[in-house]
C-alpha cells in the first residue's frame, strides 16, 4: 500500500518510512543526537524532494527527542539548567548563523565552505572521540573522561560560576553559552541540528557525565527543532505533516529502544559508537565530494 | 527564355497549390475520441493513475493507419544547469515545458513517421520545451532540450515507452497512459494523432484535470494559505506524538 504525501507530492510506502524513522530514532535515543544528519540523506535517497526532507526531519527529530529525553528524565539524567543555557546560546548563534549563511551565499562560496566545514568537524570530533574512548576502554575504566583535564583548566578561571547539580559541575556560564552559540551558528550554516557537535563538546569541554549529556542534549534539541519546524512550515511550507507523522511513529519507538540499549552499555562504549557514526558520516561526505561521479546536468523548476 | 518562364510559372503554381494544402496538413480532421474519466482526484491513497483514452480510426480497419497518444501536463518554466569539467556552471532557461509528458505509438507510426512530423503533431517531448525567444537559434539548444528530457525522465515525469495502445474491433483504439504519482495537479491534455505512411490523417485533444481532494487538499491548502497555523500544527503534532510515546514508555 502506498500513501500520497501532500507537500512532497510523491507516493511512499508507509512501512519503509516508519522503518527509516525507527532506525534513526534508535540512534537518537542511544547517543543523544537528533539524527537529522542521517535522516535527511536517507529521505532524499528514498525520493523525497530535498527541501521537504530537510524541513520535515526537524519535525520528526523533535518528537523522538521528546520521547528520548523523557526516558532520560525519568532516570534523572537531564540537566535542565545547563540545557537551557546552551539553548539560549544556540538560538542566538542560529540567528547570527543565518546572516553568515547569507554572506557566504552572496560571495558564492556556500557549498564549498559547508562541505569543508562538515568534513573537518566530523573528522576531528569523531577521530578524537574514538581515540579517547578506545583508550578509556583499554585502560579498563570505560567511564567518563577525567574531570580535571588540561583542556578544562582554562575554564576554572572564568567568572559567573554557577552550580549544575545534575551534572555535578561548578563552572562559569560562559562556556555553555559559548558552546550553544557556536553549535547554533554551525547548525544554521550547515543545516543540521548540531547534536553531533554538541554531544562531544559537553563531555570533553564542560565535563558533563556521558549519561547526563545524552538527556540534556535531547532536551535542548526539542526546542531547537520546534523552532526550526515552525519557521520552515510557516515561511517555506515545506514540512509534510503526513511524512512527519509516519517518521514520528517509527522514531519514537526507536528512540525508546535506543535509550534502553544505552543503559546496557558503558559510557566509553557509547562514545566509541557515536564516534564511529560520526566518522562514517565524514567518510560518506568525502566519498560524495571527491569520489562519487556527479551528474553533469541538474534541473531547477522556476517559481 | 519562354521555356524558363513556363517552368517558373509551373513552379509558382505548384508551390501555390502546396501552400493551399498547408492548412489541411497542419490541421487534420478531428477524430472521435473520449477519456474514460476526465477528472482524477489526488487523495492520500493516490499512487498514480491509469488514464484510458478511446479513439476511433478515421479509416476503420485499415492496417496502414497507426496511432500515437501523448499525455501532456501543465507547463512550467525550468532551468537546466550544466556542470562543466572545470567545475563552473552553465545555465539554460526554458520559459515553458510540460511538467509531464507520456507518449506511446503503434509500431507502424514509430517506423514510418519522420521526427519533424511528430514535432508538427505536438508529440515530441524535447520540442515542447520552449526557450527564450533569443535562444531559439542557439547552436546547443537540442543538447539542452535532450538534457531536460533526460532529467524529467529520471524524475519519472516523462515517459517515452510506458503508454500502450490496443487495437479493438472496427479500428477503435484503447490507449492506457500512466499518470505518475508525483504529477502536479492542474489541467492536462491527452493528444491522439492518427498517421498513415508518415502523414497525419486525423487528431483529437481531450482535457483531463488532476485535482487535490480530501485530506491531501486540506493540508496543502493550509500550508500555502495559512502558514502560521500550519506551523503551529506541525509543532503541536511533534509534541503530541512525542508526549504520547513518553507517556506509554513510562507505563
Amino acid at each position: 500500500m502506498l500513501i500520497h504525501l501532500p507537500i512532497a507530492q510523491i507516493a511512499v510506502d508507509p512501512l519503509i518510512i516508519a522503518a527509516i524513522g525507527t532506525g534513526v530514532g534508535f540512534l537518537s535515543g542511544l547517543f543523544g543526537v537528533g539524527g537529522g544528519f542521517l535522516l535527511t540523506p536517507l529521505l532524499i535517497f528514498y525520493g523525497v524532494p530535498p527541501a521537504v526532507a530537510v524541513s520535515t526531519q526537524a519535525n520528526q527529530v523533535m518528537a523522538t527527542s521528546i520521547s528520548g529525553a523523557s526516558s532520560h528524565w525519568a532516570d534523572g539524567a537531564v540537566d535542565v539548567r545547563l540545557g537551557s543555557l546552551m539553548l539560549a546560546g544556540g538560538l542566538a548563534g542560529s540567528l547570527i548563523g543565518v546572516g553568515v549563511f547569507s554572506l557566504l551565499r552572496y560571495f558564492g562560496v556556500v557549498d564549498a565552505t559547508i562541505s569543508v566545514l562538515y568534513i573537518v568537524f566530523l573528522g576531528v570530533i569523531g577521530g578524537l572521540m574514538a581515540w579517547e574512548s578506545v583508550g578509556a576502554l583499554r585502560g579498563g575504566g570505560g567511564g567518563d573522561p577525567g574531570r580535571r583535564t588540561r583542556m578544562r583548566a582554562w575554564m576554572r578561571g572564568l567568572p559567573l560560576k554557577r552550580r549544575f547539580p545534575r551534572s555535578g559541575l561548578y563552572i562559569s556560564i560562559i562556556p555553555p553559552l559559548g558552546i550553544g552559540f557556536f553549535v547554533g551558528l554551525l547548525a544554521a550554516v550547515l543545516g543540521v541540528g548540531g547534536g553531533f557537535i554538541l554531544a562531544p563538546a559537553m563531555v570533553y569541554i564542560l565535563g558533563v557525565p556521558t549519561r547526563v549529556m545524552v538527556g540534556t542534549s535531547l532536551f535542548q534539541i526539542i526546542f531547537l527543532t520546534a523552532f526550526v519546524t515552525f519557521l520552515q512550515a510557516t515561511f517555506n511550507g515545506t514540512v509534510d505533516l503526513v511524512l512527519a507523522l509516519l517518521l514520528m511513529v517509527g522514531g519514537v519507538i526507536g528512540a525508546r529502544a535506543g535509550a534502553a540499549a544505552g543503559r546496557k552499555l558503558k559510557a566509553a562504549q557509547l562514545r566509541l559508537l557515536l564516534a564511529l557514526v560520526v566518522l562514517a558520516m565524514a567518510g560518506r561526505l568525502v566519498y560524495e565530494l571527491y569520489v562519487e561521479p556527479k551528474p553533469p546536468y541538474r534541473l531547477e523548476e522556476q517559481t | 527564355m519562354r521555356l524558363s518562364a513556363l517552368l517558373c510559372a509551373a513552379a509558382l503554381l505548384l508551390s501555390g497549390a502546396a501552400m493551399a494544402q498547408a492548412p489541411d496538413k497542419s490541421m487534420p480532421p478531428q477524430i472521435a475520441a473520449g477519456l474514460a474519466e476526465t477528472t482524477v482526484e489526488v487523495k492520500v491513497n493516490y499512487s498514480g493513475a491509469r488514464i484510458v483514452l478511446f479513439a476511433a480510426s478515421p479509416d476503420g480497419e485499415d492496417d496502414t493507419v497507426g496511432f500515437a497518444v501523448a499525455l501532456i501536463g501543465p507547463s512550467a518554466p525550468y532551468k537546466v544547469i550544466h556542470r562543466t569539467p572545470s567545475g563552473s556552471e552553465e545555465r539554460f532557461s526554458f520559459v515553458s515545458a510540460p511538467s509531464v509528458f507520456a507518449i506511446g505509438a503503434e509500431p507502424q507510426v514509430a517506423e514510418s513517421t519522420p521526427p519533424e512530423v511528430m514535432i508538427e503533431a505536438g508529440l515530441n517531448a524535447a520540442a515542447a520545451a520552449m526557450p527564450n525567444p533569443s535562444d531559439l537559434m542557439a547552436p546547443d539548444l537540442e543538447t539542452w532540450r535532450a538534457a531536460l528530457v533526460d532529467l524529467k525522465m529520471e524524475e519519472g515525469l516523462y515517459s517515452l515507452d510506458e503508454t500502450t495502445i490496443e487495437r479493438l474491433e472496427g479500428g477503435l483504439r484503447r490507449a492506457r497512459i500512466i499518470l505518475p504519482p508525483n504529477a502536479p495537479p492542474g489541467d492536462y491534455k491527452v493528444r491522439a494523432v492518427a498517421f498513415r505512411n508518415g502523414q497525419r490523417i486525423g487528431e483529437t485533444e481531450q482535457k483531463l484535470t488532476l485535482v487535490r481532494g480530501g485530506m491531501d487538499a486540506t493540508l496543502f491548502d493550509l500550508s500555502k494559505q495559512h502558514g502560521f497555523i500550519y506551523g503551529l500544527l506541525a509543532v503541536l503534532l511533534g509534541f503530541i506524538v512525542g508526549g504520547i510515546a513518553a507517556w506509554v514508555g513510562r507505563r
